[in-house]
């Protein structure tokens, strides 16, 4: 490592220029060159950054991208303006994350928490940045499968502690001190494929945190080794509720065509939360062949789950949160519109502190603005305080853009979109 | 091919082509998608000798409650006492057991009409009592015995073209098509189920409602109904709002009965294999296709057992390689022409089925099978009689479960004992046991019967000993000091056995002197407990189980400090010695009795150094002399607020140190949620311990006095684990750390995935994948790794290689960290059997480090390193005989370390 005072001023240098250039761009009438994707477009990144730095998102594209699909070929059907409520009119945002008779309850003020992504997979200062703003809107972000640093703890009742495949990282206190557990049985990224940290990213740090071994590829096998049936799935629940027994658990899934079975067993199991997580999340790590390839469009998977729990009479004893490339507030409300309780985000955070969307997060020195990198001098990009307030700016935004959408259809309460897909309409994408 | 060869292959054509017509007209279509997603199961099967009532498996059942949701329970029973039924045996061994279920009123006399009445001649009917109500109600049964109709037997030959094939093979299909014919019209194909068929094999019969498995017993009054064979069931399955009975388990085929624990990956699959020989499930579960699979393979083309078996099991990969070369190449054709018929999935199967057995009454079968990879958890257990005594076969989801029943069976049944002589996990798909094991009641003319258990390639399974187990009453009067004479130790509740012969041993003269020999009192031993228990199994093969038991009544009753008492009657629990004419089983019987009368003395009194606990009970607190407790563990709930395992935590809470659970009956995640930092917390587990145990520990100790179950130490971080027995699947999966002592094997996965240092001896071996994906750093750097030493033990408690040290084909797969240290003398290991692993040399340093552990190892087992180092009985450096496996390749990416600090 550089001599400190030296790694101070590169670091001072760099930051400096990276923050001029998160202000100057999105003023720029010439977007900078290679940003974004179909998915992610440039008006969706540079709007994300308006927002972030707690600013309107002018003139520039915040809703919906152009992927062709997906909810980007969602809108929502305009209430005639008379039928709207009224500019002040109270809009409630808040979820309850328990909707069991039993076991605590636990309210949060906005209707979704940040998403696993592990020490490794991102840096410490972006986990950290994370679970600041966590704290400060009262909701939650998760661990993700590699292990609790050690500077998250004072924000435990705000971080989910994760329990993945690998079983990486996973002790007792760290279940222990969560208000919240996940267990990750598959992600949408890479459903059927378990977990994957590349040997260039497990640095010496990264392996000690999960006890394995440096510069070795580590994967978490698909499924959990000892969970092969509901069954088992319960009895998984009930270890976790030995070792934290007021913790709530939340089971993640990924969305294979079956996932309204899975989302029923996982009911039976005794989760609280299920998290369906979709395709179009994770970072560029994730192998493109199974992104593109395997499981459902999870706007396909969210009814589908709603409705079959609705039938089984079970819908209203447990949360269905949706995830996997929700990037704007319209799409956490077309989420709800479709059956889910609320949503789950991960790339959007990363983009609020600067991701560019330009896939090469597989590398442990491959991304240039510090966050998906395990190098030390890299992750010193990112100020935790500063990624907080921008990743808090960015809930600010939502809340507002959410509580905009829902008095434009007349909806008091976030609850009462749920499942509204008479709301909802499929416009036959252009081009 | 024997038995396959018997039946004529244009027969088997006939017979598939008659089908056609079966779902043609009904105009079924075929469906590839289950209707029922589960996989949740609690399974136990039994076989006896003698035949035994259905109660016996209703506290295992209960016990195995948290593997079913209560919406769906059943049980078949195969070998019934026809008295029980009222019919003749002759009736029993000749008819068709068809049992119907009415579901809506009036059904019954539609289907009498249409389906029984014209079709048979009916010999006898029985309606099987409702004697408990749900909700929804359990279906009414009438079990009618019948004989298919001459005419309506000729018309059917007829009709399908069947004229000419043996008359009992057409009187068979008879049956299942008719069976078809009344399931399609009065269940599968109508808005409303009004009507199924529960079974319809010989000597066979089979139950099942909406609730639990117990259930079915209780409602049916199968508890007092006597069969040799049983399989019990409870279900969890998930979808749909209201349930029916006809999709609980068993389904049946012809003659058999299957109840399943899994979920297949590839229904669509077989049901596509079995519509191409014109089956069309009715019922679309996984269960219903796996049998009707069985059937089909069994019945209709005629194929024996150990072929079905590798129908749907296959043997693969260097298992495969280790078959004869004759039987690969059947296997191969076997393979060939089922494998899309063969259940892709975590299975377990297990059946009931009767087969004619040549004598004039039936064969009844008990068969378990598990898939080739052994993703569902399975145990087998065999309490072999003595001459003139009956045995006893298990196979089910938990071992606790077996020893619930046998505890159930030994409280009302002097003829058997409370431990089975073997217990033992199938290798699924292997080369060496099949991964099925079929358990056979064979009956003979005079109405005795024997219990034959082999596995898939015929090979009987049983203990070589002509000891004779012990079968009389559990204890001794209290009044008994001195010890009672021999007359009156069982005699008045077991008249019929020669207690006083089973100790093979010349009559011993009653009184106390009984226990004395030429080197004294066995209490008289000076010094340790170890220098008792040393004098006390010199002895004991010389000693009956009288000798035995006035020992320990001396032992509990006299001057030995309680402490010492229980260390000593631990180490009589754990240890292998030589034990003369007595029986290993029985003897663990009776040392189960004295730690009962053990805790119970503590209980009743407070001038112990023991605190006492019980359920209902508020918990003790600790204080500096008396920091161990003892809790009586039956009644604790298996998981949940009130479970075993946080009762637990609250007595750690309350600063006991020392917390011994006597009588565990199965409960889970026992040791876990104690949290960090637990050094100096010991918990000793007695009776049948359950999954998750020693989870997640962080420096306590836990100490299993017999076999662990699944899922033992996963996440463990440090501390301490010592079983007495073996462990079960995945066991230290995801583990960090701590020391484990397996006196015994361990199931499939051990060690998966587990990282940091864990350090671990296995003396027995693994099924499989053993340290799949080890990233335990580097051992010499404080990194983890696992000693498999590959020795068992002979009847006189003697060490002995087994046959091999390690038979899976995956051995430290994709392994980057850590090491294995096999003991394998005879070089029998070969690199095919690694993944991502090489061989090396037992250097000096790897030595060093495991060298401290087999001194423990000896310590806790008696397996004497100087043994360990033996070959062909001759000492050998440990190089020799032991050979080290470490990871190949992992330091690829090694250069780029440079590029970022330490």
């Amino acid at each position: 490592m550089a001599r400190p005072d030296l790694l101070a001023q590169t670091t001072a240098k760099h930051t400096e220029g990276l923050r001029r250039g998160f202000d100057h761009w999105p003023r720029s009438a010439d977007p900078p060159p290679a940003l974004g994707d179909r998915r992610w477009t440039e008006d969706l990144i540079l709007s994300t950054w308006l927002l972030a730095a707690g600013e309107d998102p002018g003139g520039r594209e915040h809703r919906v991208g152009r992927s062709g699909g997906g909810f980007d070929a969602l809108s929502f059907v305009a209430l005639p303006e008379s039928q709207w409520l009224s500019a002040g009119a109270p809009i409630d945002t808040s979820l309850e994350l328990n909707r069991r008779p039993y076991d605590p309850k636990i309210q949060i003020p906005i209707p979704w928490y940040g998403a696993g992504m592990s020490y490794g997979s991102v840096s410490e200062q972006v986990m950290l940045s994370r679970a600041m703003a966590a704290e400060r809107w009262s909701t939650f972000t998760s661990t993700g499968e590699g292990g609790y640093p050690a500077s998250l703890v004072p924000y435990r009742r705000h971080v989910i502690t994760q329990i993945a495949t690998g079983l990486f990282g996973v002790r007792e206190e760290t279940i222990q001190r969560a208000r919240i557990v996940e267990f990750k049985y598959a992600q949408g990224a890479k459903p059927g494929l378990g977990g994957h940290l590349l040997g260039d990213k497990t640095t010496v740090a990264v392996a000690r945190m999960r006890e394995s071994l440096p510069w070795v590829s580590l994967f978490s096998p698909f499924p959990f080794h000892s969970v092969y049936s509901v069954e088992d799935h319960r009895k998984h629940v009930d270890w976790v509720k030995t070792v934290n027994p007021d913790a709530l658990v939340v089971v993640k899934v990924s969305t294979p065509t079956d996932i309204d079975m899975v989302a029923l067993g996982s009911y039976y199991a005794g989760a609280h939360i299920l998290q369906v997580d979709g395709s179009y999340g994770g970072t560029g790590a994730a192998p493109e062949i199974a992104k593109k390839n395997i499981a459902m469009p999870v706007e396909l998977a969210i009814p589908k789950v709603h409705r079959y729990l609705s039938a089984e009479g079970v819908r209203d004893e447990i949360v269905v949160l949706a995830s996997g490339g929700l990037r704007t507030a319209d799409d956490i409300a077309k989420a709800i519109a479709l059956g889910a309780d609320g949503a789950v985000l991960g790339t959007a955070e990363l983009v609020a502190i600067g991701c560019t969307r330009c896939k090469n997060c597989e590398r442990g020195r491959g991304c240039p603005f510090g966050l998906t990198t395990t190098d030390p001098e890299l992750s010193l990009l990112i100020d935790p305080a500063w990624g907080a307030e921008r990743i808090s700016n960015l809930y600010g935004a939502f809340q507002a853009r959410l509580r905009e959408i829902l008095r434009q259809l007349g909806l008091s309460r976030i609850g009462e979109l749920r499942g509204r897909t008479d709301l909802l309409r499929y416009s036959q994408p252009k081009g | 091919m024997t038995a396959s060869s018997s039946i004529a292959t244009n027969q088997v054509e006939l017979i598939l082509r008659s089908r056609a017509r079966l779902a043609g007209p009904i105009n079924l279509p075929l469906v590839l998608r289950k209707s029922e997603a589960e996989g949740g199961c609690g399974v136990i099967g039994i076989a006896s000798s003698v035949p035994i009532e259905g109660r016996h498996l209703l506290q295992s059942l209960v016990q195995m409650r948290n593997r079913a949701n209560g919406k769906g329970g059943g049980a078949a029973l195969a070998g019934i006492d026809p008295a029980a039924l009222g019919v003749t045996p002759r009736i029993l061994a000749d008819c068709y057991l068809l049992a119907v279920a009415y579901l809506t009123e009036g059904a019954r006399s539609e289907v009498e009409r249409e389906r029984i009445a014209p079709m048979f001649e009916l010999e006898y009917t029985h309606k099987l009592p409702l004697l408990k109500s749900l909700d929804p109600a359990p279906p009414e049964v009438v079990v009618y015995f019948v004989r298919p109709n001459r005419n309506q037997l000729d018309q059917f030959a007829e009709l399908g073209k069947l004229s000419g094939i043996d008359r009992e093979t057409l009187e068979d299909e008879f049956v299942y098509q008719n069976s078809f014919k009344l399931n399609s019209s009065y269940y599968a194909s109508l808005g409303e189920k009004r009507a199924f068929v529960l079974s319809h094999g010989k000597d066979l019969l089979a139950l099942k409602l909406v609730g639990y498995g117990e259930d079915v017993f209780q409602v049916y009054g199968l508890e007092s109904l006597r069969a040799h064979v049983w399989i019990g069931h409870h279900r969890y399955p998930t979808k749909g709002r209201v349930w029916h009975p006809g999709g609980a388990h068993p389904f049946v085929g012809l003659h058999e009965a299957l109840v399943h624990n899994g979920d297949f990956a590839n229904y669509a699959s077989v049901s596509a294999y079995l519509a191409q020989n014109n089956i069309r499930p009715l019922f679309l579960t996984d269960t219903e296709v796996s049998v009707l699979v069985f059937d089909l393979l069994h019945r209709t083309f005629g194929y024996p057992l150990e072929y079905v078996i590798e129908a749907l099991a296959p043997t693969t990969e260097r298992d495969f390689a280790q078959l004869p070369e004759k039987k690969a190449r059947v296997y191969q054709w076997i393979q060939a022409a089922h494998m899309h018929g063969s259940p892709d999935g975590p299975w377990f199967f297990l059946l009931a089925q009767t087969a004619p057995n040549g004598a004039g009454s039936r064969e009844a079968r008990l068969i378990g099978i598990t898939d080739t990879s052994m993703l569902r958890p399975q145990v087998f257990a065999l309490q072999q009689g003595g001459p003139g005594q009956p045995s006893i076969g298990f196979a089910a989801s938990e071992k606790q479960a077996i020893d619930a029943a046998l505890e159930s069976l030994a409280g009302s049944d002097s003829r058997f004992g409370t431990r089975a002589d073997l217990v033992w996990n199938a290798r699924g798909g292997s080369h060496t046991d099949g991964g099925a094991f079929v358990f056979s009641v064979v009956r003979g003319a005079g109405g005795a019967a024997e219990l034959h258990c082999r596995d898939k390639f015929g090979r009987e399974i049983g203990i070589e000993e002509s000891t004779t187990p012990y079968r009389g009453p559990a204890e001794i009067k209290e009044s008994a000091a001195p010890s009672p004479g021999l007359g009156e130790i069982g005699g008045a509740s077991a008249p019929s056995h020669d207690l006083a012969g089973a100790s093979g041993a010349s009559t011993p003269s009653s009184g106390p002197a009984l226990i004395h020999s030429e080197v004294g009192t066995p209490l008289e031993a000076k010094g340790s407990v170890g220098s008792i228990f040393g004098a006390a199994t010199a002895q004991l093969p010389n000693w009956s189980y009288q000798e035995l038991q006035a020992f320990l009544s001396e032992v509990t009753g006299g001057t030995l400090g309680l402490s010492d008492q229980l260390e000593l009657l631990s180490l009589l629990l754990d240890r292998r010695y030589p034990t003369g004419s007595l029986r290993r089983s029985s003897i663990l019987s009776i040392l189960d009795d004295a730690l009962l009368k053990w805790a119970r003395a503590i209980g009743e009194s407070a001038e112990t150094e023991f605190c006492h606990h019980e359920v209902g009970d508020p918990l003790p607190q600790a204080s500096r002399e008396r920091e161990s407790v003892v809790v009586q563990a039956r009644g604790f709930a298996a998981q949940g607020r009130e479970s075993l395992a946080l009762g637990v935590r609250g007595l750690v809470d309350r600063g006991f140190r020392r917390i011994i659970l006597m009588g565990a009956s199965g409960q889970r995640f026992i040791g876990a949620g104690l949290g960090a930092e637990t050094e100096g917390v010991r918990i000793e587990v007695f009776g049948s311990s359950g999954d998750y145990l020693a989870s997640g520990i962080d420096g306590a100790e836990l100490v299993v006095h017999g076999s662990g179950q699944d899922q033992l130490a996963q996440i463990m971080k440090r501390g301490r684990l010592v079983v007495y027995g073996d462990v079960g699947q995945t066991f230290m999966y995801g583990a960090k750390g701590g020391e484990a002592y397996v006196m015994g094997n361990a199931a499939g996965r051990p060690m998966i995935n587990a990282v940091g240092k864990p350090r671990v001896v296995i003396n027995g071996t693994c099924l499989d994948y053993l340290a799949e994906s080890f990233m335990a750093g580097d051992p010499l750097e404080g990194g983890g790794f696992v000693v498999l030493n590959g020795v068992g033990f002979d009847k006189q408690g003697r060490v002995v290689d087994l046959d091999s040290p390690y038979p899976g084909s995956n051995l430290f797969s994709l392994a980057s960290g850590g090491a294995i240290f096999v003991r394998d003398p005879e070089r029998q290991l070969t690199e095919d059997q690694l993944n991502g692993g090489q061989f090396a040399e037992l250097r000096a340093e790897y030595w060093g480090l495991i060298q401290p552990m087999l001194e423990e190892n000896e310590r806790l087992f008696g397996i004497p390193i100087a043994r360990l180092l033996e070959r062909h009985g001759e000492e050998m450096a440990p190089g020799a005989v032991y050979r080290a496996i470490v990871p190949s390749g992992h330091k690829a990416l090694q250069p780029e370390q440079a590029w970022v600090a330490h």
